[in-house]
């Protein structure tokens, strides 16, 4: 009886009912909306980052962080990374050189770093070849490497033309090669272009004297909500030999620029949520103040107080389910649409994306977490809104509610 | 059930400069089955009366005793147990849920009893019938007129089977023709089931249907007879 009570007695201000509920929906569909953008690019970039850099995970010799030393290495054997192999969730495991060189040309030298892969995995895995602005892209057995276009700037060079990349090997032989440029690919970030050499990862094991050894497992996997997981269960696995980083540690200005824009996000979120809270709370007040002798009349034949708060708790219920159900039927729509649609960015937004390494697309992230995170602020904030009216309703004094006093106290 | 008032006073605003005497030490006893008409003019402390005698309202001083149980001892908990299982008010405004229809309106007040649906289904069908509503069950309280309200309201009242019900003004908003009715209603329940009615009226119609009248004027017993 309680809840047909409640249910009809929502109806009974059937606008009020509706714009409240409607407002409740418009927050939730703007929140979700939001933080499935959020997410959706903090997903995508991170994604696409770690592809064309870092990786989501890198298994390294524990020095190497620090020392960035070509000393500090890990085997490049079957046997090494059969763990990572057994984990269910890990999709890639691509060795790396990762290294030094003094870059020379002519008259002109440069600071550079040297990336040996596997190029047909890492094209693979990143699709690099779609970077190549001249040239081709390198092969397994080639004698050749690729360079960043900006670094091609610098030391005014082609495809076809020669670099000598000259450093410190392992264990202090010296590293030196010529090397034909067999393509020049673009990197977005301007820090990568002018500085990258990428060779197959034979012949950076050659230049740096190394043998079967990289400076870097990288390693990938298609639930980034997982990497946390991943990276323990990693770290239990190979014990203290082996230093497992995640995508955090590798790019740590893209984590901390993830987290204060979602930080602003979610700032954005609960001020909007703040302020439909105030709508909310004034509609259940108004709810329980205006029907204070009825409140008396139920607690004269008998209600119980506790029951009396009940039936406000699902008149407030209501409206907030059906906030959240208009809600999410306006929003899950719109998100799967830009999910298969994401917005192009252009212009100058568009560049500065691009500057900072990222694509310059809005996707969307279809959720359950973020789905059930909007409905459980909707029914966090009904029940803080609930808190002053219900406790009103228990200390409504029967005689002054039945007179119908509306302060019933 | 019989109903024994000893020195029950009523003060409003005690602390205050100018205290309000509702009820001053007011001795009483009123029988089951009886049919009891407090009368006196507004203001007189005839509200503040049933309120206490119905557990609405606590006394300053004195006792109500139903049964020789004081009920001015109940906590809360107890009174409103009370007021559920042993008293049906009826007020002067009616006091429908104005979003249940007629029949569950009385159902309404069994169920606080805990009783299956059936049998809150069945006796308020019966009761709404002995009031004449047959046709008006399923109408929602807007949709029925004045008279036809207060029926519902007698009828809820009466649902849980109380030993006395308690009337604030009950025929203040109904024409003649209602108000005989109501009370043709009221009378055959009383004799019917032996429920106890104590009205509080200045409705000379009530007055003069009523088996005993109590007066009562500054808060006082002025004069109780039998008729």
């Amino acid at each position: 009886m309680l809840v047909k009570l409640a249910w009809r007695n929502l109806w009974r201000q059937k606008r009020r009912t509706l714009l409240t509920s409607l407002s409740l929906a418009l927050a939730l569909f703007l929140s979700l909306f939001m933080r499935s953008m959020q997410e959706g690019s903090y997903q995508y970039n991170i994604d696409n980052s770690a592809r064309f850099s870092t990786g989501l995970i890198q298994l390294q010799h524990p020095e190497f962080a620090q020392s960035q030393s070509i000393e500090d290495l890990l085997p490049q054997t079957e046997h090494f990374i059969s763990l990572a192999s057994a984990l269910p969730h890990v999709s890639y495991r691509l060795p790396r050189i990762e290294s030094f060189a003094l870059a020379s040309a002519g008259e002109r030298s440069k600071g550079v770093m040297v990336i040996g892969v596997l190029p047909e995995r890492e094209e693979q895995y990143s699709g690099i070849a779609s970077k190549l602005v001249a040239g081709e892209f390198i092969a397994t057995n080639d004698k050749s490497v690729l360079v960043g276009e900006g670094l091609a700037q610098a030391l005014s060079l082609g495809v076809g033309d020669e670099i000598v990349l000259y450093g410190q090997g392992y264990r202090g032989q010296t590293a030196a090669g010529l090397y034909r440029i067999k393509g020049i690919l673009h990197f977005p970030l301007a820090g990568l272009d002018k500085q990258l050499v990428y060779m197959p990862l034979s012949l950076a094991q050659t230049l740096y004297s190394t043998g079967e050894q990289v400076t870097t497992w990288v390693l990938h996997s298609d639930e980034l909500s997982l990497i946390p997981a991943i990276k323990a269960e990693l770290q239990t696995l190979y014990g203290a030999e082996v230093n497992v980083r995640d995508w955090q540690q590798l790019a740590p200005e893209m984590a901390q620029q993830i987290t204060m824009d979602k930080a602003g996000g979610v700032f954005m979120m609960y001020l909007l949520y703040g302020i439909v809270g105030f709508a909310l709370f004034a509609t259940i007040l108004m709810m329980t103040l205006e029907r204070q002798r009825e409140f008396g009349v139920m607690l004269a034949t008998g209600l119980l107080r506790r029951k009396l708060l009940l039936l406000i708790a699902i008149e407030s219920s209501f409206i907030s389910v059906l906030g959240v159900i208009i809600g999410l039927a306006v929003s899950l729509p719109v998100i799967g649409y830009f999910y298969y649609h994401p917005i192009q960015l252009t212009g100058d937004t568009a560049r500065m994306m691009l500057e900072m390494g990222w694509e310059p697309i809005m996707p969307m992230l279809i959720s359950v977490r973020l789905v059930a995170e909007q409905v459980f602020i909707v029914l966090t904030l009904m029940s803080v809104c609930l808190l002053y009216p219900l406790w009103r309703a228990y200390h409504l004094t029967l005689v002054a509610a039945l007179k119908g006093d509306n302060n019933g106290h | 059930m019989s109903i024994e008032i000893r020195q029950l006073s009523k003060v409003y605003n005690p602390e205050s400069d100018f205290p309000v005497h509702a009820v001053k030490a007011l001795d009483l006893s009123i029988k089951q089955g009886e049919f009891v008409a407090v009368m006196g003019p507004s203001g007189s402390g005839k509200t503040t009366l049933l309120n206490m005698i119905g557990g609405i309202d606590s006394p300053t001083s004195g006792a109500v005793c139903i049964d020789d149980n004081d009920i001015c001892l109940l906590d809360d908990k107890a009174l409103i147990a009370f007021r559920r299982d042993h008293v049906g008010f009826i007020f002067q405004d009616y006091s429908l849920l104005p979003v249940l229809t007629a029949l569950e309106n009385v159902e309404f007040v069994m169920q606080l009893q805990g009783h299956s649906e059936q049998v809150c289904r069945q006796r308020a069908t019966e009761l709404l019938n002995q009031v004449g509503l047959t046709d008006q069950l399923h109408k929602v309280p807007a949709k029925l007129s004045g008279g036809q309200q207060q029926r519902v309201a007698v009828a809820r009242a009466l649902a849980p089977r109380p030993r006395f019900v308690m009337a604030d003004e009950p025929t203040a908003n109904l024409d003649a023709k209602s108000t005989s009715e109501l009370l043709d209603i009221m009378q055959q329940l009383n004799e019917k089931e032996g429920t106890t009615f104590i009205f509080s009226t200045h409705d000379q119609r009530v007055i003069k249907r009523a088996k005993r009248v109590i007066v009562f004027d500054d808060g006082q017993l002025v004069e109780d007879k039998q008729q």
